[in-house]
This record gives structure tokens, C-alpha cells and sequence, in this order.
């Protein structure tokens, strides 16, 4: 078996014009690729090959990149149990991975590969051919040791697609190069994200930020009360669409089906009982457990996910982006467990409930600590990737 | 201990619309099996639904023939069920923020009064796969057609208003003709693009009490509806007088055995809201564009013919339920035909001849302007009755008109008192009894006189003339 790529692209692909000509791309194998083994790293889609091209492949390939395999992924992209994102950078197998975020994925495999991770604005960019989970929280992730890499491959994914309806019709941010006055941007410090941290990491976060401060940005001390609501949000409405989103994972016409059943609601229960693996069926249980058993409990997280939206615009009225650590969590190994998943991601899972952009901006080489993430209003995107090209300008002797 | 029953109707609705609703694939489910499919439909993985503009208009527009409210803001949910004829697990259908509310039906009741009946609200939903089951041979198979999948519905779900089978075929035909009239379905139970689902509980007559009430289904006509709710209300009535606990639960009506036996249902749990489908808002501007497309409804129409052309009830009623009828009668009234003949000749003429010959007034030779022409002639004594009705078949064969046919033909009437002269006399001279019955003020041997006189002119006479010099030579003799 490859150790990074679940999937290698092994056509010689001609030369093609197009601004991002010579980029190698990595993507995992819940983004369709016409022809691809698209498995979305579980068994109840063994053997399913992809029809179409996802639009952001589509675009990507017209603009001359290099879609060179798909790597290793968890189940249905919940979760880093399993997954190898991050290690075609890490190894330079590919310049770019695209890696689907719906709890902070894209952002912790950053982490681990010490480069940057994006999430886009939800809505941004073309959910069209990717098989995701969580379609209210998910959205496709990139992963780069250069911001520029970034901003360019969303400039040729961003934006309407026909075969996307879900894209409101909204002005899509321009991803060119832009100037960044330190001085007149405003980063916000939330204090409550720092509770949940031990005291060394707190500390080590702190010294983190001064590095904002040192670039001449202003801070700005501020509170979020809710902030660990995020959490228990995300658990449960996201636990309720993936429950409802994985019944077409049926494995009758595509993943193995149980042989030898009585009828076919016994087809169902075995065949999907034998194709999910543990940790993904404790979630779906879960979500399983608030639509039918405590439907009232999946409405009143919708109504607190209204109210953290609420409470992060106000504070994102009040500053221009807000800075959060990032923690990769208690666990490493019992990672089948949801409660550990969810302590994993517990630092990220915000920008998936509020669906506002994230950047992940590694360490500077050498400093002891995990670097920080950086969020914005929607649609930020492009000045929140500046304000990241900025420090990391800054880190290299830049202006 | 006399009981009443208490109903309310389920009404599935599938709209003409080219496509299906989420997908481009043609809404054809009748095709062949599962040609009209593509990822969308089958729900494959990475597929996405893209909304139906069109399939939002003629809900829209059936809404509001149904005087339903349109609402500023309506979502898809997901409806979780497992059943071979969902493989996605889920059905898109609007379960929390419906496409319209409100909304009723005015009927006639047995009793001659009016009722309204109304309606709780209007939503939209995607079809399911159908099933095929294939019992013969050794084992058994169940075979999944995905032509409907997809295909867009309206489920209209009215308030428990119903208080007899009656009331329910009532407002069934009723609805019927006015979702035919906006012209957003073909609405016909035979070949299902209406099905019906009836809620019936009982409880003693008088009383408020809402009692456990059993859903009916599988009924096949507007007969069977009634047929069906008749029994399910005498059945539930012998258990309430035995002692017996009405529980919740759903039958099938068997059409053969005429009655309602239990059937296993669905698991089905409460909806999602779906992430995917845009929530949709309509502005006022959208939905005054929508009302302006809307055609007269038929209880606004058939009260003009009334008011406008002297029509009874029963007549305007009857015109102005099929919107094919109404169009054609009033392009006689503009062609400058008298509304009593146009009414009449379309009705007893017209109509039986095109259902003979399979064809729709849309599409049969006879158009307004021919079929006027020939009713033109009728009035200015040209041609008798008998001629218009032997014209009529030549209009359906020939693309001539209908002067010309008369013409060709020799269908003129014999007004010309001169020319029927000479037959009189003969008629008379041949039948000396019967003009002494005349005479003896028999009426019946007047009308034989003149049947007499028409057969000698080749039934090409003016009835009125013959009677009047009849009358006359008779007169003279005397
Ligand atoms: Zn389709």
C-alpha cells in the first residue's frame, strides 16, 4: 500500500496553459475525480467509482494545475483517524492538498504538516462532486506552505457554479494580491477559547500572539461567553444531518451487500452495519438519538448556533478578525472514540458552526509553540489570506 | 348512540413539468424503466439538487387557484424513511415552512347548502423510486423503476372539515377541475397523478371530541374515496358501539372486497431541515406575476355565464368546469352566436361527436369559427336542424367550409312557400284522415302532416314554413 496516496494519477498530462501551470494538487478520495476509485475512506463505498469531475477539479484543470492522486482519508472525512492529509506536503509529494474541514480537518493537518490551512467562507466555493457528511458545516479546505498557492487556487474555485444552487448570490471576494495597514486593523483576543487550554499551552499561546503585536497590528481583549457551546453544537446538529445525509450510503448499489438476509430491511440493517466503521456509527447513532428520540434538543442547538452567530458578528463588528489557539487535543490513538474526536477539534469546530473563514498559520521554524488561528467575517476571505501573506512577509525580513 | 365522522384529505398532486424537480431528466415516469435518470436523481454520491424554477410556478399557481396564501419564505426538509423506493434515505419535502397556507373549496351539499372546505396547507416534495414486484417465477423479485424519482409533487392537506364520503368526492371533483383549469396537472386518480389519502375518526354527533383517527389508503378513483370512507366509518362505528379502542394506524382499501384492511407502515421520524435546497422567497412583485397568470376559476366563471349570457346554474356549472369547454363556448358568444344555441349545440352536438372520434376540441377540425359558421346558417334559417347535424359530420372530415358543404351538397332550406306549394297539396290529397283529425283538433296529427311534407322534401324544408301554410291551406279548404 502507498503510504501517502490512497489514489495516483498516473496520466502524463501534457502541458496546459493556465495561471496555475506546474502546481501538483493532492486531493482525498471524497473529492470526485470521472473515473477515480472514490471511496471516501469507508467501506460502504468500496468500489465506487466517480461519474463526474467535482467543479473545483473541473476548474483546476482548466487553469493547467496537476491533480496528482488522492490521498489516505478517515471515514467520510470526520475526524483524522486514518488519514494521511498533510503528508504529501510534508514529504513534497504535492505543492497544494485539499483536504474537506467539517470539524477544523483541514486546519489540524496544517498543524501537523507545519503549513498553512485554510477554510473558506461556507458557500464559497462548490460543494458539486464532493461527498461530504455534515453539509450545513463542511466545506472543502487547502492546505499549502504558501499563502499564495492559497489565494490563487481560490480565485479559480471560488464563486457560482450552475450545478451548485446552494452558492447564494453574493459578491465573491477578489483574491489579488492586497495591501495590509497593521496599524489599522484591529485583532481581536477572545479570552474564553484560553480557558479550555492548560496553563503552559495558554502561556504559549500568548507569547504567540505577541507576534501580531510585534507586527504593529492592535489587539484587542475581548469575550465570547459561549465559546464551548461550539462544541456541543457541532455535536449535535452535526451528529443529525450526518445521520440523515449517510442513508443514502445504503450499500445496495455500490459497498458490499450482506448476503444470505431473510428480507430486505435485514439487507439494510447488515449491510450498513458491516460498512460503517465505529467511530463513524457512534456518530450516526448519536444523530440517530436526537431526530427520533430528543428532536428537542437537535432545535434548541439550532437556536443556540443562531445566537453564537449572532454574538460573532457583534464582536467581528468590533474588530477586523479575531485570533484563536489551536490545540490538537488530550488524544492521540483511542481515536474511535466521539467524545475524543470532539476534544481533538474543540478549537476549531467555531468556524464550522458559524461558517466564517479560518486561516491556520503555523510556527515560526523553531519557536515552541503550535501557532494560532486567525478568523474573519464571511467573506473575508482574501483580506484574512493578506493579512496571513503579511506576517509570514514580515517572518522573512519583508517590510 | 349516533355517531359523525370526522375527515380530513391528503391530496398528492404530480405537476406537468418538463423536468423532474431537482434534477434536468426528463418527467416522463411512464417511459421506459429508469431512462430518465442521471446522478442527481439517483442520488448518487458527490450529486447535488438543483431547484426547479418551473416546478416552483406551477406550484405557485396552483396555490393561488386554490386561493391559498403563498408565503414570503419556504424550506426543504429531509423526511427520513428506509424503503427500497428512497435509496438516499430521505425525501425532500417541505414539512416546517410550506409553499402556501389557508386556502378552501366551496362545495354543494346534499342538502343544496353551500360548505366551505378548507385548506390547512400546500407543500411541495420529490416523488419516490417506484417498485416492481415480479412474483412469478421461482423466486420472487422486486425491481426499482427511478423514472419517477424525482418528479415533482404537491401534497394539499385540508383542515378536518369533512363530514361525509359526499363532501369528499364533492370537493375531490372540484379540485380536480380547478388544478386542471390552472392547467399545473392533468389530476386524474386513474392514472395517478392525484392520490389520496383519507383521515377518518368518529365521534358522537354533537360532540367536539378529536378522536383516534385511521388513514386510509390505495384508493384508485374519486368512487373509491367515498366507497372507502363509508366503510371506514361504519367499521370504526361497530367498534365504538362493541367497547373497542380505536388505535392509530393506516388500511389499504381493497377495491375488490370493498373495504379497508391494516397495513405495516413506514418508519418514519421527524424532518431535517435540508442544507442544500436554497430556502425559497417569494416577493410580493414574484407572486402578483404569478396571480396574474392565473385563468378565471371556474366558480367565478360559470357565476358570469349566469349573470352574462342568462345561463342556468346547472348549465354555467357544467360549461365551465372543463376550461376546453369554456373557451370554445365563449368563442362562439364572440363569433356573434346566440348563448342558449351555442350552450345547447355545443353540448348535445358538438362535445358527444368529438368524444366519438377521440379527439379534444383543441385538436378537432371543428374549430370556434367553422363550428360558429355552421350555427350562423342554423339561425338564419339557411339549412333546418337535421341539415346542421349531417353538415356537422362533413365538418370532421373536409377542411371546407361549411357554406360551401351546404352549397355543394344541396342542404339549403326549402323556405320558398312556392316550392312546397305543390308538395302540400299532394300530401294532403294523399292523407284525407288525417287532415280530418286536424280538423277535429287532434295537434299530433298536425305535427305527422308536417313530418309528411318534410320526407317529400327531402328533409331539406323549413319546418316553421311548412306549419304555416299547413295552417293556412287547411284553413282555406275549410
Ligand atoms: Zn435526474
Amino acid at each position: 500500500m502507498d503510504s501517502i496516496f490512497f489514489y495516483r494519477n498516473l496520466e502524463i498530462v501534457a502541458p496546459k496553459d493556465g495561471h496555475l501551470q506546474g502546481v501538483k494538487i493532492a486531493i482525498q478520495p471524497n473529492i470526485s475525480v470521472a473515473g477515480w476509485p472514490t471511496e471516501a475512506g469507508s467501506k460502504a463505498l468500496l468500489n465506487f467509482k466517480a461519474i463526474e469531475d467535482a467543479t473545483i477539479v473541473q476548474r483546476l484543470r482548466q487553469a493547467g494545475a496537476f491533480v496528482c492522486g488522492s490521498t489516505h482519508m478517515s471515514e467520510f472525512g470526520f475526524g483524522l483517524a486514518g488519514s494521511k492529509a498533510g503528508e504529501a506536503l510534508r514529504r513534497q509529494a504535492a505543492d497544494v492538498e485539499l483536504v474537506l474541514d467539517l470539524m477544523g480537518e483541514s486546519r489540524l493537518a496544517a498543524l501537523h504538516a507545519a503549513a498553512c490551512g485554510f477554510k473558506p467562507s461556507y458557500g464559497l466555493v462548490s460543494q458539486f462532486g464532493l461527498i461530504g457528511l455534515i453539509p450545513s458545516m463542511e466545506c472543502c479546505g487547502l492546505l499549502s506552505r504558501n499563502l499564495k498557492n492559497i489565494r490563487e487556487i481560490l480565485q479559480t474555485i471560488a464563486g457560482p457554479d450552475e450545478l451548485d444552487f446552494s452558492i447564494p448570490d453574493e459578491e465573491i471576494p477578489n483574491f489579488s494580491p492586497q495591501e495590509i495597514d497593521p496599524q489599522k486593523t484591529t485583532i481581536g483576543f477572545i479570552t474564553e477559547p484560553q480557558n479550555e487550554l492548560s496553563n503552559d499551552k495558554e502561556a504559549i499561546f500568548r507569547y504567540s500572539v505577541d507576534e501580531l503585536k510585534k507586527a504593529g497590528f492592535s489587539l484587542r481583549e475581548m469575550s465570547l461567553p459561549d465559546f464551548s457551546l461550539f462544541s456541543l453544537v457541532h455535536k449535535i446538529v452535526g451528529s443529525v444531518e450526518a445521520s440523515s445525509c449517510a442513508g443514502r450510503y445504503d450499500s445496495v448499489r455500490y459497498g458490499p451487500r450482506a448476503l444470505g438476509t431473510k428480507n430486505w430491511n435485514d439487507m439494510y440493517l447488515l449491510s450498513r452495519g458491516a460498512a460503517f466503521g465505529l467511530l463513524l456509527k457512534s456518530y450516526l447513532f448519536q444523530g440517530a438519538f436526537f431526530q427520533f428520540e430528543n428532536y428537542g434538543a437537535y432545535e434548541n442547538a439550532c437556536r443556540i448556533r443562531a445566537r453564537l452567530l449572532t454574538d460573532m458578528q457583534l464582536l467581528l463588528s468590533q474588530a477586523d478578525f479575531l485570533v484563536f489557539p489551536i490545540d490538537n487535543g488530550a488524544t492521540s490513538g483511542a481515536s474511535e472514540l466521539l467524545a475524543d474526536t470532539y476534544n481533538q477539534f474543540a478549537s476549531t469546530v467555531f468556524a464550522n458552526v458559524t461558517g466564517q473563514p479560518a486561516l491556520y498559520l503555523p510556527p515560526v521554524s523553531g519557536a515552541a509553540h503550535l501557532g494560532f488561528q486567525l478568523a474573519g467575517p464571511r467573506l473575508s476571505d482574501a483580506r484574512l489570506l493578506a493579512v496571513g501573506e503579511y506576517l509570514l512577509n514580515m517572518r522573512n525580513g519583508g517590510k | 348512540m349516533e355517531f359523525e365522522a370526522v375527515i380530513g384529505l391528503e391530496i398528492h398532486v404530480e405537476l406537468n413539468c418538463t423536468t423532474k424537480m431537482f434534477c434536468d431528466c426528463p418527467n416522463r415516469p411512464g417511459d421506459d424503466p429508469n431512462v430518465n435518470t442521471c446522478p442527481t436523481c439517483l442520488w448518487f454520491p458527490g450529486a447535488m439538487p438543483r431547484f426547479s424554477q418551473e416546478a416552483l410556478e406551477k406550484a405557485s399557481i396552483l396555490c393561488l387557484g386554490l386561493s391559498a396564501e403563498l408565503q414570503p419564505l419556504s424550506a426543504f426538509d429531509q423526511k427520513v424513511y428506509y424503503y427500497p423506493d428512497l435509496p438516499k434515505g430521505f425525501q425532500l419535502s417541505q414539512a416546517h415552512f410550506p409553499l402556501a397556507c389557508g386556502g378552501g373549496i366551496d362545495i354543494t351539499n346534499e342538502d343544496g347548502k353551500t360548505k366551505r372546505l378548507r385548506l390547512h396547507h400546500i407543500h411541495m416534495e420529490e416523488d419516490v423510486a417506484k417498485l416492481v414486484h415480479e412474483m412469478e417465477g421461482r423466486l420472487p423479485i422486486s425491481l426499482v423503476d427511478f423514472n419517477r424519482a424525482g418528479s415533482p409533487l404537491v401534497e394539499i392537506v385540508t383542515e378536518p372539515d369533512f363530514r361525509t364520503p359526499y363532501e369528499a368526492m364533492e370537493f375531490l371533483k372540484a379540485l380536480r377541475t380547478q388544478v386542471r383549469y390552472v392547467g399545473s396537472s392533468e389530476c386524474s386518480m386513474e392514472n395517478g397523478t392525484m392520490r389520496v389519502d383519507a383521515n377518518i375518526s368518529i365521534r358522537p354527533s354533537g360532540t367536539n371530541q378529536m378522536n383516534t383517527k385511521v388513514e386510509v389508503k390505495n384508493m384508485n378513483s374519486i368512487r373509491h374515496v367515498g366507497d372507502a370512507i363509508a366503510h371506514e366509518i361504519s367499521r370504526q362505528s361497530a367498534c365504538m358501539q362493541a367497547g373497542e379502542t380505536i388505535i392509530l394506524h393506516t388500511r389499504l382499501w381493497d377495491p375488490d372486497k370493498k373495504l379497508t384492511l391494516p397495513m405495516r407502515t413506514k418508519f418514519e421520524g421527524p424532518c431535517v431541515p435540508d442544507p442544500k435546497v436554497p430556502v425559497i422567497k417569494l416577493s410580493p412583485d414574484w407572486i402578483e406575476k404569478m396571480r396574474s397568470r392565473l385563468p378565471e376559476m371556474p366558480a367565478a366563471r360559470a357565476e358570469r355565464f349566469v349573470k352574462q349570457h342568462g345561463l342556468t346554474d346547472e348549465e354555467a356549472n357544467f360549461l365551465s368546469s372543463d376550461p376546453e369547454v369554456a373557451r370554445f363556448f365563449e368563442a362562439l358568444i364572440g363569433q356573434g352566436i346566440a348563448p342558449r344555441t351555442a350552450m345547447h349545440w355545443l353540448i348535445t352536438q358538438l362535445i358527444p361527436a368529438v368524444k366519438d372520434r377521440q379527439l379534444d376540441l383543441s385538436s378537432s377540425p371543428v374549430t370556434p369559427a367553422r363550428f360558429a359558421s355552421l350555427l350562423r346558417m342554423l339561425s338564419q334559417d339557411e339549412i333546418n336542424a337535421n341539415a346542421a347535424r349531417e353538415v356537422l359530420v362533413y365538418l370532421f372530415d373536409s377542411d371546407e367550409s361549411p357554406k360551401k358543404i351546404v352549397v355543394a351538397r344541396g342542404f339549403q332550406q326549402v323556405s320558398d312557400p312556392k316550392a312546397l306549394d305543390g308538395l302540400i297539396d299532394k300530401v294532403l290529397t294523399a292523407q284525407p284522415e288525417t287532415v280530418a283529425k286536424v280538423r277535429g283538433g287532434q295537434d299530433k296529427a298536425m305535427g305527422f302532416l308536417i313530418g309528411q311534407v318534410m320526407k317529400a322534401a327531402g328533409g331539406k324544408a323549413n319546418p316553421k314554413i311548412i306549419r304555416e301554410l299547413l295552417v293556412k291551406k287547411l284553413s282555406e279548404i275549410l
